[in-house]
């Protein structure tokens, strides 16, 4: 330890004695390789934070304990999924239709409260666990043995915008690292020819906290994640400008060799190797990226199964196309992988905010999130990728037991709400929390966000409390200061 | 019940004898709670190992142990369980025995006995911390070497060096430290004139007159202002899910630009800022309203969604305040006692309370010259306007007229004598979901006067906020509203009649809104007869598009096709006149700011929950530094004053070490304290706390002068040392902060952007005002389809970009832009193959690569060779060495000059601050 070092925080510490290790013996170029050690060695199992080195920030890195699963898929419904119209049965609801809340809130998110409304599907019985499920996504109900749900979920706001930074973020502010970003930060890639976090947003549009939900707050700028989509491809990828191949090919080689000439005129400088490399990742992701984005290889089998060939539904092929993305992505190692479904405000029209019209506009909805959602899962589970895989379905909060006061639908609710998980490290089956009869609150088991994210760190094998990064005076995490692992959904 | 019965047991008890804390307490404490309110945590903010910290309690229920009283002390009611099976403590673990209940009851009934100097731990004094401590004076020290040092700053770097066996680098060529210089004084690269006139400036004193024009040059504020921008998190858009425009954000950021410019001392600058709108600078308070907000209509209707939005916004300035100047995370004390610093949830709410008076909202700016140039600028717009207006065609010409629009929609008929004209509107756009709005209703007689706005001779009718329709005030604010989503009508009645041919309505002329707005409509008109006729209707207009949502009156299809060539070129005259207004909304320039209200009572908050009030405070500052206090019936501006003054007090410990330790960050790359924002326990210490504070009274000594700073700095032997590294000095330290070197670093984002287009000699340097557009949207939920190719104002410095808060520009984005969520005290230096595919393949760089080519062709002809040389100096300040230019010649004569400037814009010198 040098003599200033007491000056560093712990962090700037343990930086301070990799970087001097590797500069006894490091030259310009030599230095990259070299310093590809740092991401191996795991040192994130003892210290708070994981050590970066820049030029390398993608390097596979060791989790805090050994890992139930490699890869995250995240599916995000924006809007707020109604948990009575999908996995939250309530017959009491059935019962008490059109009757007033007794003691419920005369004014909610929007405006006055009207009657109770029954669930605007009909439920059924499913597999063996006999789980009653919505008639509203018939080709997910079919996985209901598979899937372990948290019925009893809450969040700190009843704003989207706000709530989605909660449920992505762990904040609800806008700014703070997203979910993708911690979990990249963490533990690299095991592709180093891809973005290690992709978001590929509905082609409806983006969802309503856009960007938060895959920013990196104030984690590295390279952490963040990358959005594209079977639609819209990654931005310059290709020469904006009209050049032929030979050109494009001269001004990269001309540029090489500037930087080269430059760097024997400042031997050592880290700074400069890193931007030289990040040319020469480039380039390979320009050739990576188009390969995964072209679908034309799948086979016409799989495109029916995802409903990607529909012709008369063309959002619902577009979303069954980011399906097939998304398990693209997965299959070739990504890190995390976070497909959205629904976009931002709009009366309920783009996405699951059903205030007004609730049946009429989920009945459009759920024909888009349905089959494809379902044939995702599958498809990743007949390729064995969900022995690595852990599949995420979420939704900001839920919606109200009433109706609003003259209208057909249901008013944001925070306190009570449904998500599901399956794959690597969970228990099939598995229905935990409870809300009351009626929908309205959790009242068994009640799990803030935070438990939820921290229950998926801890798949990746990562503490929730131990994933840190220094912030203006505070080691943020995640979870801020809260979070409990919800064990009962474990393997 | 169970209260009475242990307190007649109690009663009977006591008479027996005292509890011994050390013997008796303690024990059960120890067994039952250390392990949640111990050393090592302190669940709900509350330990019971120390008895400073177990009388005054935790954060929920303080406090804890009220001595005499056990029935009413929550200790005792929790590990009773009294509240009910979820609260009784030990939490999932077994409960304490009778015997130990009762213990722990007599001896809170016996006055909670504890004695001093029994604890096993003492608690660290949170006041003693170098940071809170006076700024010493030391005198800079000696050192070994001799010959080295050119100021006072230099002498602490080189003393520090010597102890740690380091020597400095030598200074470094001419050129790198002008490059250095102006990238890090403007952020834009020398000219090839500026580098010459330096190198053959060897007279005395050259580097003093660079530095002297640098700093006098209003580049220098468009540089330095970004730098603060960056910690207050400054954009124009409100932020979170919708995102809208903040379309006078800008005033306050041209303020902190004038700020540099004029180096207005750092305490006027701090006192400005906080209450600006008691000394007639009203725009520098945007400071205290830069966060993120939701808007009125994004709160949830209920109360408590009220409550907690507004307590989110006081937070932000708070936060904002501490964080910016005092350099202290106060925010953590909203929900429970700092952890590490000397902020208490009580000093929170007692700072919170100098601001209980401050709404957010746009405010107008006291400027009568305003007043004037709107004036000015209306008296010239208007004879373009009415020939533009002889060109349009009537209504139901045959033709298909423009889409409505929100700016504005013009209906021309033949002339008519009316004394009524009646408005019916049968359908809004997006699907009748809303009420329309109209901002003003304006019917033109042939003279060209507007007859409706004499309220006394018009009656309205229709709607709700009639006056707003013939009011002669613009914007959203301002409007007339409609009874019935989707529907409406509106009724003008004339006292006598008028010879009328034309109808202007929209639905917001600013230019914001463009909801609400009215698609399928009648106009009718009661003619002198007494007859109504219909003059107009939406049927001949195109259907509704938009990407023209907001397109401004006469647009081409308005007009009649023999006339159009004239009529553009009118258009094109009146262009930069309607830019020009849309800065001010109706002849006042407004900016968002703070709005002063009678304060609000502040409670104290139970874990930052405004559900749960607690006791009412006053406003103080935190107890730790010479305290400043005022009564509950303090107004708004006395309020922000006395805060004002209380940080710019010379006195204040933070104030001047934050800002001069920013300062240093700014030029180096890293501060003497790396935790710019954090002073407090958690941040790290200085590296050299001598210079610091030497700095810091040179600072006040100067009278706060920022720019007298920067002259010390960028003269002295330090920055003037050479960036390269020598391995020996890397194995001692490796970050360069002791300063054995410049440490050289890439530009940031904005002065990346800006070199480009200086170097390409398409910058365009008009300053101040709205900022020009990066995205198709202004704000909004929609998305932000990006610009790629930029005209005219798209190339003014980045600064006057206007900032959509979390939404990174597509090519300089990822160059660590900050997003303005959270405070960004230091830009990080990320490198990513994002970056890379930005730089090398966006439009941008092709626009700017051939623009450069061009100018390089322009102004030196012919030979490749000559054309090479002068990119070279263009760009990096030099002629290329022989292999250089042998290289980029055959390229160009291969692949044309653009290949060689699309090379030099990604190329590592022309990126880097060397």
């Amino acid at each position: 330890m040098s003599p200033q070092a007491d000056h560093l925080s712990l962090r700037g510490r343990h930086l301070l004695d990799r970087r001097q290790f590797l500069s006894r013996n490091a030259t310009a170029i030599g230095s990259i390789a070299l310093t590809s050690l740092l991401g191996r060695d795991g040192l994130l199992a003892n210290s708070n934070a994981p050590i970066i080195d820049s030029s390398q920030p993608f390097a596979p890195r060791d989790p805090h304990f050994p890992a139930r699963a490699k890869n995250v898929l995240v599916i995000f419904c924006a809007g707020a999924v109604s948990q009575l119209e999908t996995w939250d049965y309530k017959p009491e609801l059935i019962r008490q239709d059109g009757k007033p809340l007794k003691g419920g809130p005369p004014v909610t998110f929007q405006g006055p409260a009207g009657n109770l409304a029954r669930p605007q599907y009909e439920f059924r019985r499913r597999g063996e666990t006999g789980k009653w499920v919505s008639e509203m996504i018939p080709h997910l109900a079919e996985l209901t043995d598979d899937l372990a749900f948290i019925h009893s979920l809450t969040s700190q706001s009843n704003t989207h915008g706000p709530a989605e930074n909660f449920l992505s973020t762990g904040f609800v502010q806008d700014g703070f690292p997203s979910l993708g970003a911690w979990t990249t930060y963490a533990l690299g890639s095991d592709n180093q020819d891809l973005p290690a976090f992709v978001s590929i947003p509905d082609p409806r549009g983006v969802p309503q906290a856009s960007v938060n939900n895959w920013g990196p707050g104030f984690l590295p700028a390279e952490f963040q994640g990358t959005p594209f989509s079977a639609k819209e491809p990654l931005r310059h990828l290709a020469p904006a400008g009209a050049v032929s191949k030979a050109q494009d090919r001269a001004a990269r080689s001309l540029l090489q060799r500037m930087n080269e000439r430059h760097l024997e005129k400042n031997p050592g400088d880290n700074q400069l190797a890193a931007r030289i490399a990040s040319y020469e990742l480039a380039a390979r992701m320009q050739l990576s990226v188009p390969e995964i984005t072209d679908l034309s290889t799948e086979p016409d089998h799989i495109l029916k199964l995802y409903g990607a060939d529909n012709e008369s539904n063309a959002v619902k092929a577009g979303y069954a196309r980011n399906c097939i993305l998304a398990r693209r992505l997965i299959e070739r190692g990504v890190r995390i992988v976070q497909l959205f479904n629904g976009a931002y405000a709009s009366g309920g029209k783009l996405n699951w905010d059903g205030h007004q019209k609730l049946k009429e506009q989920y009945d459009v909805h759920a024909e888009i999130l349905d089959q494809p959602t379902a044939a995702l899962v599958r498809d990743l589970k007949q390729r064995g990728l969900l022995e690595d895989t852990l599949v995420v379905w979420c939704t900001e909060f839920g919606r109200m037991p009433m109706f609003q006061k003259g209208a057909q639908g249901r008013d944001h609710n925070p306190d009570g709400f449904t998500c599901w998980l399956t794959g690597a490290g969970i228990k099939p089956g598995v229905s935990h929390g409870v809300t009351d009869e009626l929908g309205r609150k959790a009242i068994e088991n009640v799990h803030p966000l935070y438990d939820f994210n921290a229950t998926i760190l801890h798949l990746l094998g990562i503490d929730h409390e131990r994933l840190t990064y220094f912030h203006n005076g505070i080691e943020r995490r995640l979870t801020n200061v809260e979070g409990h692992v919800i064990r009962e959904v474990l393997a | 019940m169970a209260g009475l019965i242990a307190s007649s047991f109690v009663a009977l008890a006591t008479a027996e004898e005292k509890v011994d804390f050390v013997r008796e307490v303690r024990p059960i404490l120890e067994a039952n709670c250390y392990q949640c309110h111990g050393e090592d945590k302190q669940k709900s903010g509350l330990r019971l190992d120390v008895k400073e910290a177990a009388f005054r309690g935790g954060s929920g229920h303080a406090p804890d142990i009220i001595p005499g009283k056990s029935a009413e002390s929550p200790l005792i009611r929790f590990i009773r369980g009294d509240d009910g099976a979820d609260l009784r403590m030990p939490k999932d673990a077994k409960p304490l025995t009778p015997g130990e209940i009762a213990t722990l009851t007599r001896w809170i009934e016996q006055g909670a006995p504890w004695p001093d100097g029994v604890d096993r731990i003492q608690l660290a004094d949170k006041r003693d911390h170098w940071s809170f401590q006076p700024v010493s004076h030391p005198e800079p020290p000696a050192t070994r070497r001799t010959d080295w040092a050119r100021a006072e700053i230099d002498r602490f770097i080189l003393a520090k060096l010597e102890s740690a066996g380091l020597e400095p680098s030598p200074e470094t060529d001419r050129l790198t430290w002008l490059r250095r210089v102006t990238f890090d004084l403007t952020g834009l690269p020398p000219t090839p004139e500026e580098v010459a006139g330096f190198l053959e400036d060897r007279a005395e004193g050259a580097h003093e007159r660079v530095v002297d024009r640098l700093l006098d040059s209003p580049r220098y504020g468009e540089r330095w202002a970004q730098h603060w921008l960056d910690v207050v998190r400054y954009a124009d858009t409100h932020g979170f899910e919708v995102n809208t425009e903040r379309p006078f954000a800008w005033p306050y950021r041209d303020y902190v630009i004038r700020s540099f410019n004029d180096d207005v001392p750092w305490d006027r600058f701090i006192r400005e800022q906080i209450a600006g709108d008691s000394v007639g600078k009203t725009e520098a308070t945007g400071f205290l309203v830069t966060a993120a907000a939701l808007l009125p209509g994004q709160i949830g209707k209920d109360d408590a969604s009220k409550r907690l939005a507004r307590q989110d916004e006081l937070g932000e300035i708070v936060i904002n305040t501490g964080e910016a100047f005092l350099g202290l995370s106060i925010g953590c004390a909203r929900c429970h006692d700092h952890k590490f610093d000397p902020i208490s949830t009580r000093d929170y709410y007692s700072l919170q309370a100098f601001f209980a008076g401050v709404k957010y909202g746009d405010r107008p700016i006291e400027n009568p010259k305003v007043e004037a140039i709107v004036a000015d600028l209306n008296a010239r717009l208007a004879p373009l306007e009415s020939e533009l207006f002889r060109l349009v065609l009537p209504a139901g010409s045959g033709h298909t007229r423009a889409p409505v629009s929100a700016r504005g929609n013009l209906e021309r008929f033949a002339p008519i004598s009316a004394t009524a004209v009646r408005f019916t509107i049968q359908a809004t756009i997006s699907d009748n979901l809303r009420e329309p709005f109209i901002d003003e209703f304006e019917v033109f007689d042939t003279e060209g006067r507007n007859v409706a706005l004499d309220a006394k001779s018009t009656k309205v009718s229709g709607g709700r906020g009639k006056e707003n329709l013939n009011n002669g005030i613009y914007g959203n604010a301002d409007c007339w509203r409609s009874n019935e989503k989707g529907r409406g009508w509106i009724e003008m009645e004339f006292d006598r009649p008028h010879r009328i041919e034309q109808v202007r309505w929209g639905r917001d002329r600013t230019g914001q809104y463009g909801d609400r707005l009215a698609e399928k409509y009648t106009l009718e008109i009661r003619s002198g007869s007494g007859e109504w006729k219909t003059a107009a209707d939406s049927s001949d207009r195109a259907a509704f598009d938009p990407d023209r949502a907001k397109a401004a009156l006469f647009q081409p299809e308005d007009l009649a096709p023999v006339s159009r060539s004239r009529a553009s070129e009118i258009l094109a005259r009146r262009k930069p006149i309607l830019d020009e207004l849309e800065q001010y909304a109706g002849g006042r320039q407004l900016v968002f700011a703070a709005l002063s209200d009678a304060p609000e009572p502040m409670h104290l908050l139970n874990r930052g929950d405004p559900e749960q009030p607690k006791d009412e405070v006053e406003p103080a500052t935190p107890a730790f530094l010479d305290p400043v206090q005022l009564p509950g019936d303090a107004g708004d501006l006395e309020r922000r004053r006395a805060l004002a003054g209380w940080i710019a007090d010379p006195e204040n410990p933070l104030t001047a070490r934050v800002i001069v330790n920013r300062i240093w960050q700014w030029h180096f790359g890293m501060g003497l304290v790396e935790t710019a924002n954090d002073f407090g326990h958690a941040g790290t210490k200085p590296t050299h706390p001598e210079l610091l504070d030497w700095l810091a009274g040179e600072f006040i000594r100067s009278g706060w002068s920022v720019k007298h700073l920067q002259r010390l700095i960028v003269l002295s032997a330090t920055y003037r040392q050479d960036h390269r590294i020598d391995p020996a000095a890397m194995e001692v330290d490796a970050g360069s902060r002791l300063l054995w070197r410049f440490p050289s670093r890439r530009l940031e984002a904005e002065a990346i952007r800006d070199s480009m287009l200086a170097v390409s000699g398409r910058l365009n340097l008009k300053t101040g005002g709205r900022g020009f557009d990066l995205f198709k949207s202004r704000g909004g939920l929609s998305g932000f389809p990006p610009i790629e190719s930029f005209q005219d104002d798209g190339r003014r410095r980045m600064i006057y970009a206007h900032k959509i808060r979390m939404e990174r520009e597509i090519v300089f984005g990822a160059f660590d832009c900050p997003d303005a969520g959270q405070s960004l005290p230091r830009r990080r230096q990320s490198t990513t193959p994002i970056q890379a595919l930005n730089l090398f393949n966006s439009q941008f760089t092709f626009d700017e690569s051939a623009a450069l080519a061009e100018r390089a062709r322009s102004e030196i002809g012919t030979p490749i060779e000559s054309q090479v040389e002068h990119i070279y100096q263009l760009a990096l300040g030099r002629a290329p060495d022989l292999s250089e230019k042998t290289d980029a010649v055959q390229v160009v004569a291969e692949h044309g000059l653009e290949t060689l400037c699309r090379a030099v814009f990604n190329s590592n010198e022309f990126l880097f601050l060397p």
